[in-house]
């Protein structure tokens, strides 16, 4: 009983632990919640921004080079020469906006390709499909020129690519506008929104842990209380706060509770007055027998002379008379225990003398074997000795078979007396119950062999001493009952005026 | 003390009081018989039993005050008649002055062989005398005296001391002293061995409670010292 506290803190402690703690499925469920919300919101907001950022640029920047294309190709001859290719060139495209290529063939016949800034951009860095699509006539199509445009990255870098053919068989036209501003910004939003989905989760657990605490904590408090209830607290009551489903359990436990104790009460009452009834029955029924008790003697000397018919009768009325006496003397034995007012009257005796007188006192000396060293001194109520083995040698007699052997040992600081017959034994299923009371073996046996509270009382009357008596089936037959005891009883029992340190007592200690 | 004992039973319930009367007398016993403790002072004075076979419980009186009040004057031997042996009546009244106690439902026999064994108590067993400090014992005359004044003491206080007596510095055991001077079996209650040595150090140690005389040996039971 005492180690359980220990062991339900453990319990608890591997509890929170567990991978299957309702608070790790709490957390882990509010961030699975939280990681997918943060994720598909974030997703979609980043790639909605990116779309609407990189469309707005490159339109833009589209529109203007269409304008500026078509502006400058008004100004350029029929057949341009490289040169002025160039200058258009230069005029169309700048550093600050984007790179221009215009390619035509000369009037000799000759490609040329008119690079703004020959070093950031030219022909080779434009997509073969991109030229292709440039190059492909457009049939049904009015003046305007046919835009086409390509995302690419160069270095690592992002850019926009795209081309035009100026006018039919014209000169065509490419740009080359860097994205890198608008990659850097779409960076930025991709980091603020991880770092906002991060916030999200941490947040999320923290709620999980809130709630979870929240929840647990009445259901931790709940446990607690049933388990103090279990141990016997039924006075336990939880404190019942709101009016949630965690309000109604602690509301149902402490009904349940209050149920639990006054059944009890009620039960232990009614126990209680039973044992008193028991108690007081048997006290009554003292009085009407000492007084027939008183003139036994004198009905059985007088058997002898009494009518042949009537002396049977006689000699039954005190036989029984003895045997209703000792009936209401284990009665007034096991109140006594029940109630806790059975007393240790000890004085330091020769166990072996005990037993031995024990057995002389019953005429068993010719029957029982008794390996006994004399000498062996212990501290005991010589009178709940005497019962102890009135009752083991007594059993073994009646149940086991000739030979018993009693034998006495000394074991560090405890006396071991061992009774064994060479009997049947007791039956597997019969042992855990030899010392219940009124358990009888064989439920055929009659009640003239014993009251069914020999060996019940017997084992009280070790408890009381701080021993035991064990029973079990000897390995060569027969059943052998322990008797343990210690050498002195433990001296922690300053309320009994007859305890241990009596004979200690001196110089006139006991007023 | 010779013939036919004479004892007073002093029992409230009638059937009880009736029975053992009979069983009583049965057993060779004059028994005169009193219903209350009042009833039972006043016989005693009127009659001079030998011995007392006194119940505890009993209407108005109790056993014990009837007791306190016959030690008073009376040194004879009383015999309680007690519920049960754990009790604290048992204590309370082997303090009161009592010699010995039996427990109720009790066999006439048995009762018979305790009474029989307290009068023997009185009887003289040897003619010397001993001393011890201020204290003489006069075996022959059955008197002890302490500085020359007679101490009145019960037959049971003066068979403990002669017990003792006999082995002076020796250690005697409580079950030893049960069965010497009290006579009972291997079961006897070692309580009446410590409320007699209790009572008779009251009467002739100089301080009952740091005695010189009659001295508890630890573990064992008492021993009788000459003071040095």
């Amino acid at each position: 009983m005492s180690l359980r506290p220990g062991a339900g803190r453990a319990g608890r402690a591997s509890g929170g632990l567990r991978w299957t703690s309702l608070r790790l499925r709490l957390v882990a469920v509010f961030a699975l919640v939280a990681l997918t919300a943060a994720v598909s919101v974030s997703g979609i907001a980043y790639w909605l921004n990116r779309d609407a950022v990189l469309t707005r640029a490159q339109n833009s920047a589209l529109n203007d080079f269409r304008d500026s294309l078509q502006r400058n190709a008004a100004s350029l001859p029929v057949a341009p020469t490289c040169e002025s290719l160039e200058k258009a060139a230069d005029q169309i495209g700048g550093p600050d906006t984007y790179q221009v290529v215009l390619i035509d063939t000369a009037p000799d016949g000759s490609p040329c390709a008119a690079p703004s800034d020959r070093d950031v951009f030219t022909l080779d860095d434009v997509p073969a499909s991109l030229q292709r699509a440039v190059n492909t006539p457009h049939k049904n199509d009015d003046n305007r020129y046919h835009l086409h445009w390509e995302r690419i990255s160069l270095q690592g870098h992002p850019y926009l690519v795209a081309g035009a053919r100026i006018n039919r068989d014209g000169p065509t036209g490419y740009m080359l506008k860097s994205l890198d501003a608008e990659r850097k910004d779409l960076n930025s939003l991709a980091w603020s929104l991880g770092i906002a989905t991060l916030l999200a989760l941490i947040g999320a657990a923290l709620l999980a842990q809130a709630a979870g605490s929240a929840v647990l904590r009445p259901v931790r408090r709940l446990g607690e209380a049933a388990q103090r209830l279990g141990e016997g607290h039924l006075d336990t009551r939880l404190k019942v706060t709101g009016t949630d489903e965690l309000a109604e359990m602690s509301r149902t436990f402490n009904s349940a509770a209050e149920a639990l104790e006054t059944r009890v009460e009620e039960l232990s009452a009614r126990e209680a007055a039973s044992r008193r009834f028991v108690a007081d029955m048997s006290h009554e029924l003292r009085t009407p027998l000492t007084a027939i008790t008183a003139v036994t003697d004198v009905l059985e000397d007088e058997a002898e002379a009494l009518d042949p018919m009537i002396a049977p009768a006689v000699r039954l009325v005190v036989s029984e008379t003895r045997r209703l006496n000792e009936l209401v003397e284990t009665l007034m034995e096991v109140t006594r225990f029940d109630a806790g007012t059975a007393k240790l009257r000890v004085d330091e005796v020769d166990v072996a003398d005990m037993i031995m007188a024990c057995m002389d006192a019953r005429a068993w000396l010719d029957s029982v074997e008794l390996d006994a060293p004399r000498g062996l001194l212990a501290t005991l109520d010589p009178r709940r000795l005497d019962v102890i083995m009135a009752n083991l040698i007594g059993n073994a007699l009646k149940h086991g078979g000739s030979p018993v052997r009693v034998t006495l040992r000394r074991e560090g600081e405890q006396i071991v007396v061992a009774v064994s017959d060479h009997g049947p034994g007791i039956p597997e299923g019969v042992l855990p119950h030899v010392f219940d009371r009124f358990y009888k073996a064989d439920a055929s046996r009659a009640r003239s062999e014993g009251s069914g509270l020999g060996l019940s009382i017997a084992r009280e009357n070790a408890h009381i001493h701080g021993g035991d008596i064990t029973a079990a089936n000897s390995p060569s037959g027969g059943a052998v009952f322990t008797l343990r005891l210690p050498v002195r009883p433990a001296e922690d029992d300053p309320d009994d005026p007859d305890g241990p340190d009596r004979p200690h007592g001196g110089a006139g200690s006991p007023a | 003390m010779c013939g036919v004992p004479f004892l007073l039973l002093i029992e409230d319930d009638d059937a009880i009081r009736t029975g053992l009367e009979l069983g009583l007398s049965r057993q060779g016993h004059r028994v005169v018989a009193a219903a209350t403790g009042e009833d039972g002072l006043r016989l005693l004075k009127e009659q001079r039993p030998d011995l007392i076979v006194l119940d505890v419980m009993l209407p108005g009186i109790d056993g014990f005050e009837v007791c306190r009040r016959i030690r008073r004057t009376d040194q004879l031997p009383i015999i309680l008649l007690t519920a049960r042996s754990d009790d604290i009546d048992v204590v309370v009244g082997l303090e009161s002055g009592a010699d010995d106690y039996v427990i109720k439902p009790v066999q006439p026999r048995v009762l018979d062989a305790r009474i029989r064994a307290v009068l023997r108590r009185g009887e003289r067993d040897s003619t010397d005398s001993a001393a011890f400090g201020p204290i003489v014992i006069d075996r022959n005359a059955m008197t002890v005296t302490k500085d020359g004044q007679d101490l009145q003491l019960t037959p049971t206080e003066l068979r403990l001391l002669l017990e003792l007596s006999r082995r002076p510095g020796q250690a005697l055991s409580r079950q030893q002293l049960l069965r010497l001077v009290w006579e009972h079996d291997y079961l006897g209650d070692s309580r009446l061995v410590d409320a007699c040595v209790q009572r008779l150090r009251a009467k002739i140690e100089d301080v009952p409670s740091s005695p010189t005389l009659i001295r508890t040996v630890r573990g064992v039971g008492y021993r009788l010292d000459t003071p040095q």
